[in-house]
């Protein structure tokens, strides 16, 4: 008991003349206790803000490192299940193979496009009045070796009397060929201008430019054949684009229509970007093809008469020439203003009585991508067209809409005025046009 | 006397293409194309003045629908290296590679520096259905938002450089280094300033700030989008307020290049704020770099936040 005391006594007079009497005291002149104690309270607070984040760091990096292993583990068991399929059944491999091959398939992507459309014009004639699966298009594409890829497009419509099924465009791409030139051999959209390239579901619009309805046929000039297409370097730096392709003759309204008549055609492209919003691309075609022997005259008052060449067919007597120009115009918020314009003039030397030695035609389109769902705009069509000589030729006027569901959904609003070579005959047309499409589709950069 | 006259034609166009292919594209720099302002950022980082770079991709443009030029395809024809995003990001870059036919890109990886690798991907889907919208099948490909994620960026990029271009490995390693070494002082800056916010609920038009809002520890309670990459619906825009109102978020985060009239009609109606931030360098023109860019993506969220607790800007 006095052994407790004398330690009690020793703490109590510890505790008075030690040191922590100066803490106890305030110093003159310095910050007070209480104001040091709410600093450390402050600095207190703050530290633990700082570990409330980094515990919550650490938290999401061990959700992601669980869901990285949940996701290593699921791969493995699948990794495991397959070698053990393919270790138990040597001699029945088709599952195994059949996965093991899955990545060299094919990307498959499909499109379809339905298209209603309303015209003044009462006839039975097919076209008139109708709604119709357009088009549905099945592509196909992929690597063939590190050289190389092929790309198709098979169409199958409903549009026409009977269904049919059609190879849009099939194609072998070779890369790397001397002087850096790529070759392409195969059924490919010829390369004239800019709407010439677009499948129908791509167009803004619910069909082709007149001038290329008319020159090309209804969907363009797409046809068998072999392509080059290089960069040509220049002292200014400026993309020049150049393009030489051989077409087999048997397609394009403008040509024989005979497979062993050739279509040649250039396409010559340069772009500028005069500012940071906005860009300009400049194209010029030039193609020589055999003249049709046969054509059918439109008298203009609805009977129509064949006439074919005493002479057979002309070689090279066609020359069509046509400049295309795209202006681009990038507005903040994702908006856009587009103007294109194609211009094409013939040279023939099939000119009959009643037949056109220098058709011609033009279109421009101007659209503005108001919203990520909204695109109004208009084009305007003039063709002095083929069978047709010595009148004014046909004019058109299309205002459209288009209304984006999504990315991978739209729909089209048309209507078309259009007044007939001659002034004697008009059209009041309105379209509704739904495109969609799902799996791998990816466009080729023009 | 035609087959002679030909043959002299041919020599001439072969000699001006070898000629200026020599002048043009000069073997004293490599060639370097990115396909965003932020790689070439980076990029320009890791090997200064050793390369000559170019970004596709216009930063005042949506990456998912840029549509590439002809000009564009003159670039990657003649790159020596090709820099991209890797993943599903940047969904036109095979169609542009096969377009521009560089066997460098084609057939070897050497020449084609995918920066993704070693990223740790979020939302990685579980199912594959346009029923959820645009989701990316390899996981969301906007990882540059998270500052973390540029520096193995720059790593992966100094690593691919390197591969091409051994003499200078030691050059690029040591400025990829440099460069995230300042950057690891500005995390820890901007994380800092961003203490204060922890949990703070926000809205963003698309899920393009996944990483972004992980790294800083913001609550995302909603999207403008109703799935990635669908407009808007009015259903859509009723529930999205109701849930700002519910869990009293303070701002939509959207990307300069998104509309503004949905995210104002929220604003409105909720009192949130809209703020817009930028995974694109040069965008706004003053974000010269990768650093510059996230500072100000900090500075302008910091002050939305500050306005909507404080009151007070």
């Amino acid at each position: 008991m006095r052994f407790h005391s004398w330690i009690l006594s020793f703490l109590l007079s510890f505790l008075y003349f030690s040191p922590l009497e100066a803490v106890w005291a305030e110093p003159a002149g310095g910050p007070s206790l209480v104001q040091e104690m709410a600093d450390i309270k402050r600095m207190v607070a703050a530290m633990e803000s700082h570990m409330e984040v980094l515990k919550s760091t650490v938290r999401a990096q061990n959700e992601i490192i669980e869901r990285q292993n949940y996701r290593i583990e699921v791969f493995e068991k699948k990794q495991t299940s397959l070698s053990l399929q393919a270790a138990t059944t040597q001699q029945t491999p088709p599952l195994s193979t059949a996965k093991a091959n899955a990545g060299f398939n094919p990307d498959i992507g499909v499109v379809g496009t339905v298209q209603a459309k309303l015209t003044q014009n009462k006839s039975d004639e097919e076209g008139n009045n109708s709604i119709a699966l357009k088009e549905f298009e099945v592509n196909l594409g992929q690597v063939v070796d590190p050289y190389s890829r092929f790309d198709a497009t098979l169409t199958f419509n409903d549009a026409l009397e009977e269904q049919n099924v059609e190879v849009e465009e099939a194609y072998y791409t070779r890369w790397g060929l001397p002087l850096g030139f790529t070759g392409q051999i195969g059924k490919f959209r010829a390369d004239i201008g800019k709407a010439n390239l677009l499948h129908a579901h791509a167009l803004p619009t619910a069909d082709y430019p007149l001038v290329i309805q008319n020159f090309f046929g209804e969907e363009g000039l797409a046809s068998s054949g072999l392509r080059l297409k290089n960069n040509i370097p220049n002292p200014w730096d400026l993309p020049i684009e150049v393009s030489g392709e051989i077409l087999r003759g048997n397609n394009g309204s403008s040509f024989a229509g005979v497979s062993r008549r050739p279509i040649f055609n250039t396409h010559l492209k340069t772009f500028f970007e005069p500012s940071a919003d906005t860009n300009l691309e400049l194209g010029w075609t030039t193609m020589f093809g055999t003249v049709n022997p046969s054509l059918t005259i439109d008298a203009g008052d609805g009977t129509t008469t064949e006439w074919t060449r005493p002479e057979g067919t002309d070689k090279y007597g066609v020359k069509l020439y046509g400049g295309d120009a795209t202006f681009n115009w990038f507005l903040p918020e994702g908006k856009q203003v587009t103007w294109q314009n194609e211009i094409y003039f013939q040279n023939r030397s099939d000119s009959a009585d009643s037949t056109n030695a220098t058709p011609w035609g033009l279109y421009s389109l101007i659209e503005y991508k108001l919203s990520p769902r909204f695109k109004p705009g208009v084009r305007f069509d003039y063709v002095n067209p083929l069978e047709v000589s010595g009148q004014q030729g046909t004019t058109s006027v299309s205002p459209y809409l288009i209304f984006w569901q999504s990315e991978y959904a739209d729909v089209k609003l048309q209507y078309s005025h259009t007044v007939y070579a001659g002034g004697e005959k008009t059209d009041n047309a309105a379209f509704f046009v739904v495109d969609f499409m799902a799996g791998n589709h990816k466009h080729a950069v023009q | 006397m035609h087959t002679k006259k030909a043959s002299i034609a041919f020599a001439l166009v072969l000699s001006f293409l070898s000629v200026f292919s020599g002048v043009l594209f000069g073997a004293e720099k490599l060639n370097v194309v990115a396909t965003t302002t932020t790689l070439a950022s980076i990029a320009r980082e890791v090997a200064q003045d050793k390369i000559r770079i170019e970004a596709i991709a216009s930063p005042k443009q949506n990456i998912h629908h840029y549509a590439p030029t002809p000009k564009d395809v003159f670039r990657v024809k003649r790159a020596d290296v090709f820099i991209h995003e890797g993943l599903d990001l940047e969904a036109w870059r095979q169609p542009l590679l096969d377009a521009a036919g560089n066997p460098r890109f084609l057939g070897e990886e050497k020449y084609s520096i995918d920066v993704s690798r070693g990223i740790l991907l979020l939302e990685i889907p579980t199912t594959l259905s346009r029923a959820e919208g645009d989701i990316h099948a390899f996981g969301n490909p906007h990882y540059i938002g998270d500052p973390e994620n540029a520096k193995i960026i720059a790593s992966n990029i100094a690593d691919g450089l390197a591969n091409v271009d051994p003499e200078n490995a030691a050059f690029y390693q040591k400025n990829a280094s440099d460069f995230n070494g300042r950057l690891d002082a500005k995390i820890k800056d901007w994380e800092t300033r961003m203490a204060g916010f922890q949990g703070a609920p926000v809205v963003t038009y698309h899920r393009s700030w996944s990483y972004f809002v992980k790294r800083f520890g913001l609550s995302v309670v909603g999207e403008v989008e109703p799935k990635p990459g669908i407009p808007p619906t009015a259903k859509h825009l009723a529930v999205l307020m109701q849930q700002i109102k519910d869990k009293k978020a303070k701002v939509i985060i959207k990307e300069y290049f998104e509309e503004n009239r949905t995210p104002k009609k929220i604003a409105e109606e909720t009192g949130v704020r809209v703020v817009n931030l930028s995974q694109a360098v040069g965008e706004p023109e003053n974000a010269k770099d990768y650093l510059s860019l996230m500072g100000q993506n900090i500075s302008l969220l910091e002050g939305a936040l500050g306005e909507q607790k404080g009151g007070v800007l």
